[in-house]
């Protein structure tokens, strides 16, 4: 109930007016018998021994009290920073990153949890010697121990959240790299770049020699191309040579080893691509096949049609030739008629 | 695209005053008029040495020397100096130094810790490796993958568009083969219909 209470609002201990009171009142009824219930013997260890300090039952139950509502409240406050923090890492978005709050809010909370940690901790040690040293009942220890774990796993809630928020916000992170890089794949290069300009800008910080950097590198004007220089010119120029590659030393091995992760990169996807291409060849190829299907269907159509027309010609051809034949013989027979005929008028 | 000069030079491991010992040495000076190719073959010499003394062991370096490149690598005190120019890709000018280092210790072995003073005979491979790898690609087996696949891709899209006029040519052949069809139907119709009905005429 204290801890109910504590969550919220603050608590007024008023556990010393009480007991003085019931001093008093034991004073005042002195014969009564002290009944054998947890409360007035809490009042009676606490009016008894007083003077020892906290070391009573109900001091001890009280300071119990008050540090698991502390650590409560410390938990509640923590699982809503955890919450805020869970909100930012969502809505990280490619440009306005909030790097520095999530930072802040997430070295808050870890502290907030490793402090709360050892809070816990040490209730439980509090409770376990409370519970050998002292002969109290068996309610008041089920209920501290009941309190301690749930005060432990609420703290577990709490740091499961935070792992959980911890590893959304480097997903979001990577996506957001890998999304910057496929949008930005020439940027990539710049790391090169920057060393060979940085290389002015080393030369004027750690500059050891009395001769100016420009003339060794734009010297090509002056000079002729070619390399005829005397040594002497040559000597304090290279010393700053040294300098310039002790200072790009880290950098040309990492820009070296990135340039062949990119080309390497770079095959890759080629590759892949290559692979689509072909693909794509295939189906088309897949696709004139079934056009070279219905060219040959239609051709054989045509093939047969063809032969029947050409069979009923040759049929017709016969018919009209042997047709001839008939007529000629039905000519015959009309002339023959005619003969006669001309005979009967005649 | 070119390399100048490929030097492999014996470094002291700890990068004290004492100059580099030149063990090999191959240039390539031709574009370079007649009388100045003596001086740029000692300068060549001198700007190698220095660099070499430069470079810490087990380090790459590319330092800008006018329009020339010099890049140059240490491993365990053999080190290989090469003077390339800008336009040769950095990449492969050190996959060439490291084929030229590795090719030396396998010729050599460790002998070459041993010498002292320049070795003034020349050594073929190296004058071989110059002439080769004027080409980045020879040296470099990246660049030349990514140079064959970019022209396999090239060589792949004409193959797409051939395809897709090949497609084109099979659909009008499917037009003109079914017209024929309805014609040579319409023939065999006629003919059919002239053999039938009239038996004079």
């Amino acid at each position: 109930m204290n801890l109910k209470s504590a969550q919220g609002s603050s608590y007024r201990d008023r556990t010393q007016e009480f007991s003085s009171i019931a001093e008093r009142l034991r004073k005042s009824l002195n014969g009564t018998p002290v009944a054998n219930n947890g409360g007035i013997r809490v009042i009676g260890g606490g009016g008894s021994s007083k003077a020892n300090g906290p070391r009573s039952k109900a001091a001890f139950q009280t300071e119990f009290n008050k540090r698991a509502s502390k650590i409560g409240y410390g938990i509640h406050h923590t699982s809503q920073k955890l919450a805020k923090l869970a909100k930012l890492a969502k809505r990280t978005s490619v440009f306005d990153d909030p790097t520095v709050e999530i930072q802040e809010l997430t070295t808050v909370i870890k502290q907030d949890i490793t402090a709360l940690n050892a809070a816990v901790v040490d209730l439980q040690l509090v409770c376990n010697s409370q519970n050998e040293s002292e002969n109290i009942s068996s309610d008041t220890t089920t209920h501290s121990t009941t309190v301690v774990d749930n005060l432990k796993n609420r703290l577990m809630g709490a740091t499961k959240e935070f792992k959980e928020v911890l590893t959304m916000r480097t997903e979001n992170l990577k996506v957001h790299e890998n999304r910057r890089q496929l949008f930005s794949a020439n940027t990539s290069k710049e790391p090169a770049n920057p060393f060979a300009k940085q290389r002015p800008l080393v030369k004027k910080s750690t500059s050891n020699a009395s001769t100016s950097p420009p003339p060794w590198v734009s010297n090509a004007s002056n000079s002729s191309p070619l390399f005829p220089r005397t040594d002497g010119e040559s000597q304090p120029l290279l010393q700053q040579q040294q300098s310039q590659q002790q200072q790009q030393m880290v950098p040309l091995q990492d820009s070296y080893m990135q340039s062949r992760a990119e080309a390497l990169h770079n095959v890759e996807s080629t590759i892949h691509e290559l692979g689509g291409i072909f693909t794509q060849l295939a189906t088309m190829v897949s696709q004139q096949g079934e056009l070279a299907i219905r060219i040959d269907e239609n051709m054989e159509d045509t093939l047969a049609n063809v032969e029947g027309a050409q069979g009923q010609l040759m049929r017709y051809l016969n018919g009209i030739s042997s047709n001839r034949w008939l007529m000629i013989k039905i000519f015959f027979v009309l002339i023959v008629f005619l003969m006669i005929f001309l005979f009967f008028v005649a | 695209m070119k390399i100048t000069a490929l030097l492999v030079l014996k470094c002291h491991p700890i990068p004290d005053g004492s100059d580099p010992v030149i063990l090999a040495n191959a240039t390539d000076v031709s574009h370079f008029g007649y009388f100045q190719r003596v001086t740029v073959r000692q300068f060549i010499v001198f700007v190698g040495r220095t660099v070499a003394k430069r470079t810490p062991p087990d380090q790459r370096h590319s330092v800008q020397h006018e329009e020339y490149k010099v890049h140059s690598y240490n491993r365990n005190g053999l080190c290989v100096v090469g003077f390339m120019d800008d336009h040769y890709p950095v990449r492969s000018a050190f996959s060439v130094l490291n084929q030229v280092l590795d090719e030396y210790q396998k010729k050599h072995g460790d002998s070459w810790k041993g010498i002292q003073a320049d070795k003034a005979d020349q050594w073929p491979y190296l004058n071989d490796a110059l002439s080769r790898f004027q080409d980045p690609a020879q040296a470099d087996k990246l660049l030349k993958i990514q140079r064959e696949l970019d022209e396999t891709k090239i060589i792949l899209h004409k193959t797409i568009d051939s395809v897709l006029e090949r497609g084109e040519k099979l659909d009008s052949l499917v037009e003109k083969s079914s017209d024929l069809s309805a014609a040579s139907q319409m023939f065999y119709k006629q003919a059919k219909k002239s053999n039938q009905c009239c038996t004079i005429l």
